[in-house]
């Protein structure tokens, strides 16, 4: 407990379950045992926004995900890596249960946001997705107008009056970078701006609900390099007020963009650590062999 | 692939099937596509013109304008007007989207986005077998189970309850026979819901997951992602299904000639008989003696075409605009 300063009661109290012990194992230790069974590795010193404990999960028969325990750190950027299949998108859509849309996808275990289970039956989903925004790998702006498209999330929640949804629309659009480039067409369709400013958009309309955690599925994965830039570049500023996690195919990105780092594989976290340690020194000779092109 | 793999590995430089032959059969296929194609258009154009001469001597006794606006529809003064059925045409099938429109979507909406995976496959199949009832059982059902039952039951009640309210209260008063325009437009909202919600589920149907996610992922209810999201991004595809089924309306013969009553009369009220253009044509052409009455109802049919014309015009109309308004706007 005492490793983590400044945590709150309820934060700190998923901690005091059974599975606490595994948490203070070494990470050394840890990755001596990941060749066989799964492993968690926990080397945030961060006051944790979003736990997950013995986490699986099922694609119909297909075991997708295998006991996954992860800390991610508040306010701080945290990557999934790895191989295409290896269960990184997966474990980022069981954190606001979008994967529930599909009958036969299945999760177990638990995802403590602020110490509560989201996973529970009772969790309200339309409030936990207020909470935890989630951006996709293709910008999906909704056949509708520029300020719609920003207002959309805001008036599920909120009743504002027109000057407050305007103010809220200008500070969403300004915190996604895209303010300067369409404060001239609000009125327009959402679908006409070029793909990065779409998926700025997105972003923007994500941010306008203030959710406390953004999930972003290979947000740069369709653009250009130079909307790519202007993504990482939104995602370093973001971090300040959010917790963000991102799922990305492009390894460089993950270095350039993150705080930590969770390379995963076949299902499996086999490692997480600071993003300098996973790109400089991994302790596990798979994320060596990953990160150095040999496979994935 | 396989002309690759000559035994002696060689690869062939000539294809032997390419040259003159190959190339007259490619044509002979355009010809005879072009040919159907062109059918299409002959025929439309024949009906037209068949429809025109056969109409042309009580076109060239009233006028059009004057055949279209004249109430009365008398074999026994030979005077022939047009108002009646269509106004049945019209009322009717009005009301058959009115009901329907709303039921479709329903449907629809819970087939795509609610029915757990077990019901989608039964329900959707009970729709196609809905739309493959022939129109003349639905009749038959309207006339000997439907009627009886809703003049006894629904009818008393709806006169009791609406027929007191301002402005539509006058559409629910008179007798409860049963049979009439509102029946009409009930048994052809039956018929033309499967007809609407397959079109619809199918639409709704394309649109792309991620967009549902996303909306969902920012925490849209079922009812805001399908109104919100799923609808604007589907609407021209909802605006063909809903004028398909229109047009089905206006033209249903055989259900409508069992319920409505074949009573030329244009009554405010929807309780009473009234007339369909084609429940006229269907129930008078036997029974058409003489030159005038005979291209009356020809005239009648030329009518229903027009309208079936005009309906089709507006709904591609309207599409265009849509899509006109999408690249400004939305």
């Amino acid at each position: 407990m005492a490793l983590y300063p400044g945590m709150s009661a309820t934060q700190a109290g998923p901690l005091n379950n059974g599975s606490s012990s595994q948490y203070q194992m070494s990470a050394p230790e840890k990755v001596a045992a990941s060749a066989s069974e799964p492993v968690s590795v926990d080397t945030t010193m961060e006051p944790s926004k979003i736990v997950v404990n013995g986490l699986n999960f099922h694609y119909g028969k297909y075991h997708a995900l295998q006991d996954i325990n992860i800390k991610i750190p508040e306010k701080k950027v945290t990557a999934f890596i790895g191989p295409s299949g290896c269960g990184k998108s997966t474990l980022l859509r069981t954190m606001n249960r979008i994967y529930e849309l599909y009958p036969d996808q299945r999760a177990s275990g638990e995802i403590l946001l602020d110490g509560r289970n989201v996973l529970d039956r009772k969790q309200d989903l339309n409030l936990l997705r207020a909470k935890v925004g989630m951006v996709f790998q293709k910008p999906t702006p909704f056949p509708m107008s520029v300020f719609e498209n920003v207002a959309f999330g805001v008036k599920l929640y909120e009743r504002l009056s027109r000057v407050d949804m305007e103010e809220r629309v200008e500070w969403a659009l300004r915190k996604a970078a895209l303010w300067d480039e369409v404060k001239d067409k609000l009125h327009q369709g959402g679908t006409r701006l070029s793909g990065g400013q779409q998926q700025r958009l997105c972003i923007a309309r994500g941010i306008a609900v203030k959710p406390e955690v953004l999930l972003l599925d290979e947000p740069a994965s369709a653009l250009d390099p130079i909307s790519t830039l202007k993504i990482e570049e939104l995602i370093n500023e973001l971090k300040n007020d959010y917790t963000i996690v991102i799922v990305t195919h492009n390894m460089q990105q993950a270095s350039r963009v993150s705080d930590y780092t969770a390379f995963m594989y076949l299902g499996e976290l086999v490692e997480f650590d600071d993003t300098t340690t996973i790109f400089t020194t991994p302790a596990n000779k798979q994320t060596e062999d990953y990160i150095t092109g040999r496979y994935g | 692939m396989s002309t690759e793999l000559t035994t002696d590995g060689s690869v062939p430089t000539t294809d032997t099937r390419s040259g003159s032959s190959g190339h007259l059969a490619d044509k002979a296929f355009r010809g005879l596509t072009q040919f159907f194609a062109l059918l299409v258009a002959l025929s439309v154009l024949g009906v037209f013109v068949t429809l025109l001469v056969g109409a042309w001597p009580a076109l060239e006794k009233y006028g059009f304008f004057n055949f279209l606006t004249t109430n009365d529809w008398n074999p026994v003064t030979d005077v022939y007007g047009a108002v009646a059925p269509i106004y049945g045409t019209l009322v009717t099938s009005l009301l058959a989207l009115l009901i329907g429109v709303p039921v479709s979507f329903g449907i629809a909406l819970f087939i795509t986005e609610l029915a757990p995976v077990w019901l989608k496959r039964p329900i959707g199949v009970a729709i196609e077998l809905l739309a493959a009832v022939p129109s003349i059982i639905y009749g038959m059902w309207g006339l000997f189970v439907f009627a009886p039952w809703f003049s006894e039951n629904v009818q008393p009640w709806m006169t009791d309850n609406l027929g007191g309210w301002p402005l539509i209260g006058s559409l629910f008063q008179g007798p409860p026979m049963g049979i009439g325009m509102f029946t009409a437009g009930l048994i052809l909202a039956i018929m033309i819901i499967p007809f609407m919600a397959a079109v619809m589920r199918d639409v709704f149907e394309t649109v792309p997951p991620v967009y549902k996610e996303s909306a969902y992922g920012l925490g849209g209810t079922t009812w805001e992602v399908v109104w919100k999201v799923v609808l604007p991004y589907t609407k021209i595809g909802v605006v063909g299904g809903v004028m398909l089924g229109l047009g089905r309306a206006l033209g249903e013969t055989m259900a409508v000639t069992f319920v409505i009553g074949n009573s030329h009369n244009v009554s405010g009220s929807l309780f009473m008989p009234g007339n369909t253009i084609s429940s006229t044509l269907a129930n008078e052409f036997t029974e058409a003696a003489g030159e005038i009455y005979t291209s009356s109802l020809i005239s009648l049919g030329l009518v229903l075409f027009l309208l079936t014309f005009i309906v089709l015009a507006i709904a591609k109309v309207m599409l265009i605009r849509l899509k006109a308004k999408e690249g400004k706007a939305s």
